[in-house]
């Protein structure tokens, strides 16, 4: 500490002092940092390191035409640090002659310097500026930059102009000036470069939910709905997309598992066979019962195999299985009809001489089928074999599962795509093959 | 949402594994009560509705 | 250290250097610019009055840069079309640096001799030092406002000078000061306000 300093600097206060312009009182939140303030009375933008306060523009507004959703003066805490909202402003850009505008709220702390928020339909972004340079790539059209490992793909270039300003800024503003801005992205997080004359200048914006703006700043009611995706908007999606389905393949592998666990497991035995004729021009009882058969382990499948020689004939079996000591049967019918012939086109067939069916869930226990027959009258006689074997493995159900795995990893991977594509909708890149593009200035 | 997709994955391959091991099957048949042993003797007198009686009582 | 201490030619009062390379010094109390030659001070000029000034940084104040401590204990202050800003003289163990103060946005540099320099450059320009690329992000108009406290050289009542900021890929800063006809570099990097661990700051009203 210097000894006898007479004159140690004076605590800065917050500066109060009379617009030059119509007289209101203004206050400089920012202390002598501020290099523009605004009258919130009559509008004149003043030289805020001028101790005359000199009048540099006015501009003609309704002091209420576009209140700051922050008011001035308020404070919030962002990374343990304190911020006062102090100044605030509008921009405008224009896409095929429809003027975009947003807001941009000055924050600032006496020691970590200025921070800022941008809006823009109810989307919110943490800004400051950066402290090293971005790499610039362009490799096959596509502009990106890099910035410590992570790559920002670009999104928009546009001339932003300023149309409404309040409080003070850290630099010169004027309403009407211009300035070339470009964003690449990489969500949650956007580069923004503004060029104007003889200066660059870098700054990365981190997307803030509404709900975090307003709790930050103890704001009352509702912030405003979000519209639409915005440019660095984080996908509710993405990182869910890639996880499911490496899940998926997961399970695709733990199913083919289990094909190869129960085709190989399974007992899949023949239990019984028979030969039978159907002469359909006889007209005594069609039906017959076999021989009993023994089904043992565990509930399982039994399968019916019936094979016929029928050769443009049909033929209906009415079955059942009927368990001898439970006294209950499984009761069913089939139907098989196989017809062939020439015409124009060549040879065609239709039905099968064979058919096949799983009856589900038997019990072990003693068996035996119950057969009859039906077929037109007076169309020859009909072989057919009866097979019926036990346990056996239904593919049909893998491939159910399978599907029922993949609808909702593949419903997920399309609303992902959908949200990048509103995203990108609004980019100078737009997905949409139509005639309005969103910029000129790739 | 993994979380889910996970849960919703084990639950099916569970249903899948139950279904192969209890012996399901696409194909839905009639289970029928109270087949009289005479059956056997008389596949004729076979009917695919049987409720109480362990006897054939009306009809044709 | 020993603090050499000697009195004001001009109005007696005492003048203590907390650093021994210190060559010009300005008298608190009278705030003539003095000079130290191998004998004596010297008086070469005077400091017109200070502009306001809301840096948090202060004469005395005390922080870390990479593990050395240091204490500022000077400055010179220049204004330019936006406003001022201050170069705080930083005095460590075995040398000195700057640390730029421009509306809370922190540049610590030190001076880099033996370059060769170009006599004037534009916005974009890319240069090679030490390994490290930088491109130019500002040319600044600039005029010297004032001096306080210990620098380590003469500096006062300077004309209109041109400073060149450049920045490159890794965060790493660089000053070139066209003040002199021969200009100098200064390389450096940004520094976060928390990483200097700031001691012994102003206070501002309102604020905590």
């Amino acid at each position: 500490m210097s000894t006898g300093s007479p004159n140690p600097p004076a605590t800065p206060h917050v500066k109060a002092m009379n617009c030059p312009g119509c007289g209101a009182a203004l206050t400089l939140r920012s202390f002598t940092q501020a290099v523009t303030v605004v009258c919130e009375s009559c509008h004149s933008i003043l030289d805020a390191q001028d101790p005359q306060l000199k009048i540099l523009q006015q501009f003609k507004k309704a002091t209420d035409e576009d209140p700051p959703l922050i008011p001035l003066g308020t404070r919030g805490k962002i990374r343990g640090t304190p911020y006062e909202a102090v100044g605030f402003q509008r921009r405008t850009i224009h896409v095929d002659g429809i003027p975009y505008s947003w807001h941009e709220y000055v924050l600032f702390n006496p020691y970590k310097g200025f921070r800022y928020l941008t809006e823009y339909n109810g989307h919110w972004n943490d800004v400051s500026t950066l402290r090293a340079l971005p790499t610039l790539n362009s490799f096959a059209g596509a502009v990106s930059v890099s910035y410590f490992g992570e790559t920002y793909r670009h999104f928009q270039t546009a001339q932003a102009s300023t149309t409404y300003v309040l409080g003070e800024f850290p630099w010169q503003v004027r309403v009407g000036e211009t300035n070339d801005v470009t964003d690449y992205v990489s969500p949650p997080r956007v580069l923004s470069s503004e060029q104007s004359g003889k200066e660059v200048s870098w700054s990365m914006g981190e997307y803030v939910s509404c709900r975090d703006i307003w709790k930050t700043f103890a704001l009352t009611g509702d912030p405003p709905v979000p519209i639409g995706v915005y440019e660095n908007q984080p996908s509710p999606f993405s990182s869910d997309t890639k996880t499911i389905w490496t899940i998926f393949a997961a399970f695709a592998i733990l199913v083919l598992m289990m094909i190869i666990g129960f085709a190989s497991f399974a007992r899949d035995e023949q239990i019984f066979h028979g030969d039978y004729v159907f002469d359909t021009n006889s007209r005594g009882e069609a039906s017959f019962v076999t021989d009993p058969f023994e089904l043992k382990g565990r509930t399982s499948t039994l399968e019916l195999k019936t094979t016929t020689n029928l050769g443009n004939n049909w033929i209906y079996l009415n079955y059942a299985l009927i368990n001898q000591d439970t006294e209950k049967a499984y009761d069913f019918g089939r139907e098989i009809s196989y017809y062939y012939g020439y015409d124009s086109d060549g040879s065609w067939t239709e039905g099968s001489r064979n058919d096949s069916v799983a009856i589900p869930t038997v019990p072990p226990g003693t068996y035996y089928l119950r057969v009859e027959p039906e077929s037109d009258f007076g169309h020859g006689m009909i072989h057919y074999e009866i097979t019926a074997k036990r346990d056996v493995p239904q593919f049909g159900f893998f491939g159910i599962a399978l599907l029922a795995l993949v609808v909702p990893a593949a419903l997920i991977t399309w609303r992902s795509m959908n949200f990048e594509h509103l995203r990108w909708a609004e980019s100078d890149h737009a997905p949409m093959a139509t005639s309005d593009d969103g910029g000129d200035d790739d | 949402m993994r979380t889910f997709y996970l849960l919703y994955g084990v639950i099916t391959l569970g249903i899948l594994g139950m279904a192969e091991y209890r012996g399901w099957s696409l194909y839905s048949v009639n289970e029928v009560k109270n087949v009289p042993r005479s059956v056997r003797d008389n596949p004729g007198s076979y009917r695919s509705v049987y409720s109480v009686y362990h006897h054939y009582t009306g009809g044709k | 250290m020993t603090q050499p201490t000697a009195n004001c030619p001009n109005c007696g009062a005492p003048i203590v250097f907390r650093w021994s390379s210190s060559v010009q010094t300005v008298c608190t109390y009278c705030k003539s610019i003095l000079v130290r030659t191998d004998v004596d001070l010297k008086k070469v000029g005077q400091v017109a009055d200070l502009p306001p000034n809301s840096s948090p940084i202060q004469i005395g104040t005390e922080g870390i840069y990479n593990h050395h401590p240091f204490v500022a204990v000077g400055r010179i202050i220049y204004e330019y079309d936006q406003g001022t800003w201050n170069e705080w003289h930083l005095v460590m163990n075995d040398g000195s640096a700057w640390l730029s103060d421009a509306q809370d946005n922190y540049v610590v540099t030190f001076a880099a001799p033996g370059r060769t320099l170009p006599p004037s450059t534009k916005v974009g320009q890319r240069y090679i030092w030490d390994n490290e690329t930088y491109a130019v992000t500002t040319i600044t108009n600039a005029h010297y406002r004032g001096v306080e406290g210990e620098l380590p050289f003469q500096y006062w009542d300077k004309e209109d000078v041109v400073f060149v900021d450049l920045m490159s890929e890794q965060g790493k800063f660089a000053t070139l000061d066209y003040s002199d006809e021969t200009p100098a570099l200064y390389l450096g990097e940004s520094v976060e306000f928390d990483d200097l661990k700031l001691k012994n700051l102003r206070s501002f009203e309102g604020w905590q």
